[in-house]
Parts: structure tokens; sequence; C-alpha cells
């Protein structure tokens, strides 16, 4: 498994609050990491969704940023199993995706996501959504 | 309804004559040109919608539906018993023949009348075809359009954060540098309102295919047979 994880932090990683970034474009990852480091996260990509269990075991995260489009295995696919597993259900996932219309977002709700980020997000909006939960 | 063009071609006057008055006391009349079976070998076909073939001196009929577009309408009006006409009836078949008898103005009033109201609604037929060509054409840009939504609000995406972050600082940049990533974000925002705007009346259009295509089944079933 290839996590897109930051090193630098060390020591200081226990008070900082994790972002697991799930997302199959290593770009959109990258950036995402970029404006939460800036704010003080610890954001954590995987551009494989169907290593999500995988890696919220293995990175403990306190919240997920998570893609539709994906290959394999899809956002709200990916949603339902978390919300289904009582391992996983309490982590609040954010939908973060280019799907902008009514449906597509009452279907992410219908899944159990916590919140609903659409592309092309500002800064504002990306920090406002992860600071309801984190 | 547009003005139907009809071509009379016949060697006898009077038979020009009598159809030309009869088809003006019509309440619409057509545009009537007659030709005689000599001018007709001579000069290029005038644009026509159909021709009534009247008269003609022996051995021109022939010739003359020879020279015809065979998806010309045409009414041939001679006597019954023209031996030039039950020739030409099996390499025709869809010739229309009035007979020359007492009462044939009327019946070939009548029956142009018809056959004008068919080349019309063919050629609307044909216009509509060309504009369902049209749209569906429209309608595969648009379905394009959509698809191609999904990668251009990533890409979007990429150039919106980026340019954010290298907003935040902006002490580390040229103040040219500034402007033009400042530009950057600015026009990216702008494709952003172009891509809701072309979202939205997306939707709107979706709504309104839903609406009608529930009123035409509401219709349907409100008109169907009682069993």
């Amino acid at each position: 498994m290839h996590l897109f994880s930051v090193e630098k932090y060390g020591e200081t990683t226990a008070v900082l609050k994790k972002v697991l970034i799930v997302d199959d474009s290593p770009a959109e990852i990258k950036l995402m990491q970029s404006l939460l480091e800036k704010e003080g996260y610890w954001p954590v990509g995987l551009n494989d969704p169907k290593l999500v269990e995988e890696a919220i075991a293995h990175e403990r995260p306190s919240v997920i940023l998570l893609d539709i489009v994906m290959p394999d295995r899809n956002g709200y696919q990916v949603c339902r199993d978390l919300k289904g597993n009582s391992e996983f259900n309490s982590i609040p996932v954010i939908m973060v995706t280019s799907k902008s219309s009514v449906s597509d977002r009452f279907w992410g709700e219908q899944q159990g996501a916590d919140g609903y980020v659409t592309k092309p997000f500002t800064r504002d909006e990306l920090l406002r959504a992860v600071r309801r939960f984190a | 309804m547009r003005h139907a063009n009809v071509v009379i071609l016949t060697d006898e006057t009077e038979f020009a004559r009598l159809l030309t008055a009869c088809w003006q006391a019509e309440r619409q009349a057509p545009l009537v040109t007659v030709l005689t079976s000599d001018l007709w070998q001579e000069q290029e076909a005038p644009a026509r919608d159909l021709i009534v073939v009247g008269p003609l001196r022996e051995g021109k009929l022939t010739k003359v539906l020879r020279s015809l577009d065979p998806s010309t309408a045409v009414i041939l009006c001679t006597p019954a018993d023209s031996k030039e006409f039950s020739q030409l009836r099996t390499k025709y078949p869809r010739l229309v023949h009035v007979p020359l008898r007492e009462d044939w103005a009327q019946t070939l009033l009548l029956v142009a009348g018809e056959s004008l109201r068919r080349v019309e609604a063919v050629r609307l037929a044909r216009q509509a075809e060309r504009a369902t060509a049209k749209n569906e054409n429209h309608a595969t840009l648009g379905r394009y359009m959509l698809e191609m939504k999904h990668s251009v609000n990533n890409a979007l995406t990429s150039m919106l954060g980026n340019a954010e972050l290298l907003l935040l600082e902006p002490g580390q940049l040229s103040s040219q540098s500034l402007a033009q990533i400042k530009t950057i974000h600015s026009m990216a925002l702008r494709i952003n309102e172009v891509m809701q705007r072309f979202s939205s009346l997306a939707s709107e259009m979706q709504e309104a295919e839903n609406a009608s295509q529930a009123e035409t089944e509401e219709t349907s079933s409100s008109i169907s047979p009682r069993r």
C-alpha cells in the first residue's frame, strides 16, 4: 500500500489531526495535502480506493476526504461500506467530488456521507468542511 | 401553406385555358405555368410541385414523360382509350390518370389538390428530418460537454487550488508573478461560473423533458381505449 504520508512531523504527529484523502488523482491529493498542511492538519493520501479500510486501520484518521469517480471502487461504494462497518462508521466522511448535481449530493447523503464538497472548491470551502469534524 | 407551382403541359389551348380558369376560382390557387410540348423540349424545366399533362400532339406523350424526373408528381389528363397511355401505365405506376370526360376539370382539381397536399406533406417531413438531424448533432455536442464536465472540474480544482496556494504566500513572489497568478485564479473562477451555468441549464432542460414526457404519458393513457 502506498500512502502519500508526510514523515516530517516526527514526534509532533500525536497532536495533529489526521485527514485521509482518497482520490485517484495524485495531483489532487497533493493539492489537498498542501492546503491542509498549511492549516496544521496531517494529511495522508491514498490513490487506491480498494485499500481504504487498510489505510484507516493503519492511520486512524479524524476525517476522510473521499472522491466519488474512481476506478474499481467508487466513492459511494466506499462510503456505504465504511458506514456499514462498526469499526469505522464513527469517522466522518466528506465527499469531495466534481459530481455537482442535486441528485449526486442526495445519493451521497444516502450512503451516509457527513459532508459534501464539490470540485472545483476554494481553499475556504475545503477547510470549512474539514473544520466541522476535525 | 406556401404557393405551389404547377406546370400545365398541353398542346390544346382550350384545355389550359379552362383548367387555369378553374384554378383561379379556387381559394388557394397555385402558381401556374402553361407550356406546349415544343416549349417543354426547348427550355429547362421550371420549378414545379406538380405537372398536369393534357392532350398533346400524337407521339409527344412518351417523349415528355421520358424527360420527367421519376419523383415528380404527374397527373395525366388524356382520353381513357389512348393507346399511348395504356403502354405507359406499366412503366410509370405512380402516374395518376384523369380520363378526359365531361367532368374532367372538377376531378382533376380534386386530384391535383390532394397531390399538392401530399407534396407539401413530403416537403414538411423532409424539413422535419433535416431539423431532427441538426438537433441530434446538437444533442451529441451537449452530451459530450456533459461528459467532459467531470474532467473540466477536476482540472479547475488543480488550477484554482494551486493558484490559491501560491497566493497564500504573496511575499515570495514578484509583483508580476503575483498579478499573473491572480489572473489565472480569476479566469479559473470564470470558467467555473460558465460550467455551473451550463450544469444548471442541463438540469433545467432535463426537468422540462421529464415534465413533457410525464404529460405525454398522461395524455396517451387518458385517450387509450377502455376495455
